[in-house]
């Protein structure tokens, strides 16, 4: 009975998720008349001119903003995943007077909303001249995902056990080489889940992006597709605004699909021995 | 292959817990030492004051002619094999082995790129000799399997491959069969000594097992509390115990202790009276407290095979509570009055559990203890 429930359940949820996915889908092949016409009807024909319109409309393209967002994601992740792994490394493995304190700290930015900083950090980005560059952003977006990355990371580094680094010490490695040899590649399970997420996270983030890298045509993809979405009300090509969703959500929907199953075992580690 | 030496070694950890207390201890070259004792009694942390994986709070640490108080792990060249093998999960047998001799052999990327004709003479020495070692302990099948894939007698055996395969002066091993299964103990214990005949290493093994100890060690080396209680070959250890401690916890089942009073050339037990021999120093002394000790396969049942004369001055009277018939010997667990006594007897006795009988102690071999000390009188 209870197995029923809870099928029940699941099934009303995929529904629920898959069901906005498989409408955008559809309505991405479609002409804008017949999105307004019919909203939950097939194309006549699909429309796949839609996506050429989307990626290099003539005053708001979608590409550039799109290599411009992988740019960034990339970037980002390549600085944040080895600093933020030997923070949560040194945190773990080596604890010094005061750690707990910088851990603490780490934690305390989980609970802070970004948002609360925009200005400050407005201004502060702006005094390093780094105001819409994308070097601006991909700092902004290490620093404030640092928390989350640490957070994750130091609980995978201190189920590690000492033993491992001891060995790794006695059989002639350094410091760094005990890290990047041995400890670095058994939290691989934890680096993907900290980079799938993080990357989510930055592909899709929106209010950092319009304030610290939007202007002179330059920006990432979720301001330009508000954008793009802002500026349909007055304009017709509604197949086209589809499309541009289509290519923001397709790179994440085939990155979690590829690593689904590290992605299971790493949110269920601990869980069961 | 080097000496080793502990002067007046201590570790302190946080204020004023006292790991190991002034240990002193010399190990020969080639030797193999085990250090033994109940869990907390500052062996392990020795072991690993040793090898470098703590720092000693006093004293000096000598391996050969070296001190290496201040020498980094990596350059105190030892090996060890820890009680959970601690192989790199995410390298396969032949890596985890030939691991230690990259890092120490290969000296990093360039240097390779630089020198790749030296390089390659340097991997396929390392291949020779991580083959070797794998055909020695008989995991040259395994050498593509990943450390979860093994069973636990062949992980132990992949954690003293990348031991031996370096050659270094000294192994160190903690507890290295703890995680065995009974069976595959007993056989690992013979192909150590074995290993340790043929490679003639220095090797220091801790355990808290006194079989272990006292069929593995060419001296044995007792700890309590931190402190050094005794350290000498097993049989003396066994035979001339330097303390009730000592006395206690090697041999199985334990040797058995019992309060009494010297008074002349005996020693009053309460429920009985046992003599002491004129050679021995305590004979004479009256009214020291003493605890005396005797082992329970010094103990016989004197109506069947007794090989010891039976006198009023070593016997005594006792009911078996408890029979354990274990085939070769039959542990009985005696009450003399209230005083509760372990004898191993010979199954030839067919005593049961409820009779009464008149059993002998070997005089010889009865340990006289200082009551207050439990220093051994001798």
């Amino acid at each position: 009975m209870t197995k029923t429930v809870g099928r029940g359940a699941l099934i009303v949820y995929g529904v629920l998720v898959l069901l906005p996915l498989a409408w955008l889908l559809v309505s991405s092949l479609k002409t804008g008349a017949e999105i307004l016409a019919s909203p939950w009807s097939f194309p006549a024909s699909p429309q796949f001119q839609n996506f050429a319109n989307a990626w290099s409309d003539p005053q708001r393209p979608i590409g550039p903003a799109f290599v411009n967002s992988v740019i960034v994601t990339v970037f980002t992740l390549l600085i944040l995943i080895p600093v933020g792994a030997m923070a949560a490394y040194v945190l773990a493995k080596h604890p010094f007077r005061g750690s707990k304190v910088v851990l603490g700290l780490f934690m305390s930015g989980l609970m802070f909303p970004h948002f609360l900083t925009i200005v400050p950090l407005f201004k502060l980005v702006q005094t390093l001249g780094l105001l819409n560059t994308m070097s601006g952003l991909v700092l902004v977006y290490v620093a404030y995902s640092l928390s989350f990355t640490i957070f994750v990371l130091y609980g995978f580094f201190e189920g590690l056990p000492d033993a491992l680094l001891e060995a790794a010490t006695l059989d002639g490695c350094t410091q760094s080489g005990a890290f990047w040899k041995v400890m670095f590649p058994l939290v691989k399970p934890g680096v993907i889940v900290v980079a799938i997420f993080n990357a989510i996270g930055f592909w899709n983030e929106y209010s950092l992006a319009l304030v610290l890298f939007s202007s002179g045509g330059k920006t990432t993809l979720p301001v330009r597709i508000a954008d793009m979405a802002t500026a349909r009300q007055y304009e017709s090509d509604w197949g086209a605004l589809f499309a541009g969703v289509v290519i923001v959500v397709v790179p994440i929907l085939v990155a979690y699909w590829f690593f689904r199953d590290r992605i299971q075992v790493a949110m269920t580690a601990g869980s069961v021995k | 292959m080097a000496g080793v030496s502990f002067k007046n070694v201590c570790k302190v950890f946080g204020k004023d817990v006292k790991a190991v207390d002034d240990l002193s201890l010399d190990i020969n070259d080639g030797e193999f030492m085990v250090l033994v004792g109940p869990s907390g009694c500052g062996k392990t942390t020795a072991l690993r004051m040793l090898a470098g994986l703590e720092e000693a709070t006093s004293g000096d640490i000598y391996i050969g002619e070296t001190r290496v108080n201040d020498v980094p792990p990596k350059d105190r060249d030892i090996a060890m094999v820890f009680q959970n093998y601690a192989l790199y999960p995410h390298m396969n047998v032949y890596d985890n082995i030939a691991f230690g001799l990259r890092l120490r052999e290969l000296k990093g990327f360039f240097w390779q790129l630089s020198h790749m004709g030296e390089a390659k003479k340097i991997r396929e020495d390392i291949d020779r000799r991580v083959r070797e070692v794998a055909g020695m302990l008989g995991i040259e099948k395994l050498l593509d399997r990943k450390p979860k894939e093994l069973s636990g007698g062949q992980r132990q055996r992949v954690a003293l491959g990348r031991a031996i395969v370096r050659k270094p002066k000294v192994f160190l091993m903690d507890e290295p069969l703890s995680n065995l299964d009974a069976k595959l103990r007993i056989q690992t214990r013979a192909e150590l000594i074995r290993l340790h005949r043929n490679l003639g290493v220095t090797t220091i093994y801790v355990t808290h097992d006194q079989v272990e100890a006292m069929t593995m060690g060419q001296r044995i080396a007792i700890m309590r509390d931190g402190v050094l209680q005794q350290c000498d070959e097993p049989e003396t250890v066994y035979n001339q115990p330097a303390n009730k401690f000592v006395a206690g916890f090697i041999g199985a089942p334990p040797m058995n202790f019992i309060e009494g009073t010297l008074n002349g050339g005996e020693v009053d037990l309460g429920a009985f009276k046992i003599g002491v021999g004129t050679n021995h120093p305590a004979h004479g002394m009256t009214g020291k407290k003493v605890i005396v000790g005797f082992r329970p396969e010094d103990i016989y049942d004197t109506r069947v095979n007794c090989p010891i004369p039976v006198t009023p001055g070593n016997t005594f009277e006792a009911k078996v509570d408890v029979l354990e018939k274990l085939g070769a010997e039959d542990t009985a667990y005696l009450l003399c009055g209230t005083i509760p006594i372990t004898a191993t007897l010979d199954p030839a006795t067919r005593i049961e559990a409820g009779n009464s009988a008149t059993f002998a102690v070997d005089l010889d071999k009865v340990h006289i203890f200082d009551g207050e000390t439990e220093v051994a009188i001798r």
